[in-house]
């Protein structure tokens, strides 16, 4: 090998290793945004809390890894999902100023919620789902960062994840994030049907931030590829459970859903009962609680969303 | 009305094919159990909407099931018994005295509502709404841990 080979060999190896540097940073929110962000309300922000789920994966579990729900203010982590990538343990997030989240700022909440970049600078795993979250408004993260400190303290950090290689190496969800994080909607208005009625539009498109953002729905009802991310040309169509057994039914037309009304939808979230009267059963045992909580309107509006979807 | 009858034979039918099939098969006999609290809760939850009238007899036709569910389920999950056709999670062998303990909890709301009823069933849909409550109340927390889904 000639000495100018080399030469140029080591000058692509290092434009390389600068090109995965750069493509794997982790990126925070714009100033602009960050500087518009004003400080929330509480009493909104706790039915932001319910939207989000929140309490689903970081509220107190007990003895049986289960999280009561007189539980779901206690925000302490310890819940552990294991998938296919290995163990993911919640954190905590309680407004413990050592242990939680108590010490952060409403940017640092932010640029958690909607780019899965910690304070430190530190990518965040896609368990949790701020793939969807990014769909937020900065008024709900704003309220629900408000929410989030009037809850109590919990002392006790939760256990770290246990990752196997190559899924323990934080830096390389920066390529990962490039190909998977979008706040864009995933269903166009058009897809939807655009309804005429202004009415009818608003309750849509309220479900369509619901389901798609907060409600982070997609996170489990949707498929996910070989890396992990969701298989949008799939959205909604139901999918191997991420964590523990069985399958999560599809949600759009041709799956599960069928025989089912919007009020049927509406009324499930409401009391857990499907139109047959089976219960509600495993992890969604825990979202329906969460849904109970919302305005009856917001029921309306993702069960609207839902017999919205197109059919493939 | 005629649906309401039509409900609580539907009722009594599902508990009659529970007992014809308990000697055979577990997963098809808990099943058919499970069926016959489905077709309960179904007619007890038409009933508190107002989609079929409310009658006493149907009222406590819909406990009745309840009750002998609560007192039978939980005999037809042997070891073995996992497998095959079945939404039983693992959870239920892993953790047999947390299952008995929420089947019981059904088994114990049923009876009260059975008590409630009295001879002629709950007098009135509120009565009814009273009684089975608790009773519904029940499926989730074992379906939350021990179905899978």
């Amino acid at each position: 090998m000639s000495r100018s080979t080399l030469a140029l060999g080591l000058v692509l190896v290092v434009a390389l290793l600068a090109l995965a540097w750069v493509a794997t940073l982790p990126r925070t929110l714009p100033d602009e945004e960050l500087a518009a962000l004003v400080p929330g309300d509480a009493a909104r922000g706790e039915a932001v809390f319910f939207a989000g789920g929140c309490a689903s994966c970081h509220g107190q579990p007990d003895g049986k890894g289960v999280i009561p729900v007189q539980n779901k203010h206690l925000l302490s982590g310890g819940l552990k999902l294991v998938t296919d990538f290995g163990t993911f343990v919640a954190p905590n997030i309680s407004s413990d100023k050592t242990d939680g989240i108590g010490a952060w700022s409403l940017a640092d909440f932010a640029n958690a919620m909607l780019t899965g970049t910690s304070p430190d600078g530190r990518h965040y795993y896609p368990a949790f789902p701020y793939t969807s979250y990014a769909r937020m408004t900065l008024g709900d993260i704003s309220d629900l960062f408000a929410y989030l400190g009037t809850l109590p303290a919990v002392a006790g950090r939760a256990a770290d994840h246990e990752l196997a290689f190559p899924f323990n190496l934080r830096r390389g969800l920066g390529l990962w994030k490039r190909l998977n994080l979008s706040s864009d909607p995933v269903v166009s208005v058009e897809a939807l049907g655009r309804p005429a009625e202004e009415e009818v539009l608003s309750l849509l498109l309220r479900g369509r931030y619901l389901v798609e953002g907060p409600g982070h729905c997609g996170e489990c009802h949707t498929p996910r590829d070989a890396l992990g991310g969701l298989d949008y040309g799939q959205w909604l169509s139901g999918a191997a459970a991420p964590t523990g057994e069985g399958k999560i039914p599809g949600l759009s037309p041709g799956h599960d859903l069928d025989g089912w009304s919007a009020e049927d939808i509406a009324y499930y979230l409401e009391s857990g009962f499907t139109p047959d009267y089976d219960s509600v059963g495993g992890e969604m045992v825990s979202v329906q609680e969460n849904m109970a909580r919302l305005e009856p309107r917001d029921r309306q509006a993702i069960a609207a969303y839902i017999k919205a979807l197109p059919g493939r | 009305m005629v649906r309401t009858i039509a409900a609580s034979t539907l009722a009594l039918a599902l508990l009659g094919a529970v007992a014809a099939q308990a000697a055979g098969d577990p997963v098809a006999t808990r099943k058919a159990i499970m069926q016959s609290v489905a077709g309960a809760a179904g007619l007890s939850g038409a009933m508190m909407k107002g989609e079929v009238a409310y009658s006493p007899a149907a009222g406590k036709a819909a406990i009745s099931s309840f009750n002998a569910a609560g007192h039978t389920f939980g005999d037809y999950f042997p070891e073995g018994s996992q497998a095959g056709d079945t939404t039983a999670a693992a959870k239920i062998w892993e953790d047999r005295a947390g299952f008995e303990a929420a089947v019981a909890k059904l088994a114990d709301a049923a009876g009260a509502a059975m008590q409630a009823s009295g001879k002629d069933g709950p007098a009135d849909v509120e009565a009814f709404k009273a009684a089975v409550g608790p009773v519904l109340g029940t499926c989730r927390d074992c379906h939350q841990v021990y179905r899978t889904r």
